[in-house]
């Protein structure tokens, strides 16, 4: 199990993780770092496919996403590092900015991930960056 | 990830039959959907459109599937059937969406 993820994220070669569930459809990554583990986030034209908080543009930018989390109390702000009482994102996106991931920082200060229809993850922040989620992009809180 | 061409099943009058079409593409679409959130990028992944191109035979077996737990095959039955049961205010709610299916297919009589 852990040699496909090791073969998708080169990062994780190099850093610690640890696998925390099994494989998932019933949520996504965006809806896992919303921490809702019912549904499957995503801008998808046909509402009566994917979530999306109403109100939001059902638009693939990072504006969208941006907007999305801040319905449930997060905003923008400068960085990954460690804040007490604070909860926070990070979203990802490729070469165009186009959103592809987003994880979440647990208390410990490391991030946790749902990986598309596949397992959730404990990881470091950076060691997802790469091919299929590109980089991190942009960082949102909010009051733990 | 790399995505690799579609793999069309060998023809054989022994193999060539829905479940054996369907469990081919759905290998592929797992492998090379399986990190992926953008529903977009799953749905129009060319082995999920093979799957639904397999058309109403195929339906009796992803319903089956949907009995093991919530499966994404909640986003190619309204494309098969051209019909949807889910209510509006449940889309994305991948396990209300498979309840909502496994209770159309019993109403149809195809579980």
């Amino acid at each position: 199990m852990s040699d496909r993820l090791l073969a998708a994220f080169p990062g994780l070669r190099t850093t610690s993780f640890q696998i925390t569930s099994p494989p998932d459809f019933a949520y996504n990554c965006i809806a896992w770092a919303a921490n809702d583990c019912t549904e499957w986030w995503w801008p998808l034209d046909d509402s009566r496919q994917c979530f999306w908080p109403v109100g939001v543009e059902r638009q693939v930018t990072l504006e969208a996403f941006v907007l999305a989390f801040q319905t449930r109390g997060y905003s923008v702000c400068e960085d990954q590092s460690l804040e007490a009482g604070f909860v926070k994102v990070a979203l990802f996106a490729d070469a165009d900015r186009v959103p592809t991931h987003a994880a979440r920082q647990l208390p410990s200060g490391r991030w946790t991930s749902k990986l598309g229809h596949s397992e959730d993850i404990g990881h470091d922040l950076r060691a997802l960056e790469g091919a299929i989620y590109g980089s991190v992009v942009l960082f949102l809180k909010r009051p733990a | 990830m790399v995505k690799t061409p579609l793999q069309s099943p060998p023809r054989s009058a022994v193999n060539e039959t829905v479940e054996w079409r369907l469990r081919q593409f759905e290998e592929q679409w797992k492998a090379e959907t399986q990190f992926l959130s953008d529903a977009g990028r799953i749905i129009n992944h060319p082995a999920f459109q093979a799957i639904i191109s397999l058309g109403e035979p195929v339906v009796p077996f992803l319903l089956t599937d949907l009995e093991s737990g919530p499966s994404l095959w909640v986003w190619a039955l309204p494309e098969i059937t051209g019909e949807n049961p889910v209510p509006e205010a449940d889309g994305g709610n991948i396990r209300k969406m498979t309840d909502a299916w496994l209770k159309w297919g019993l109403e149809k009589g195809l579980r």
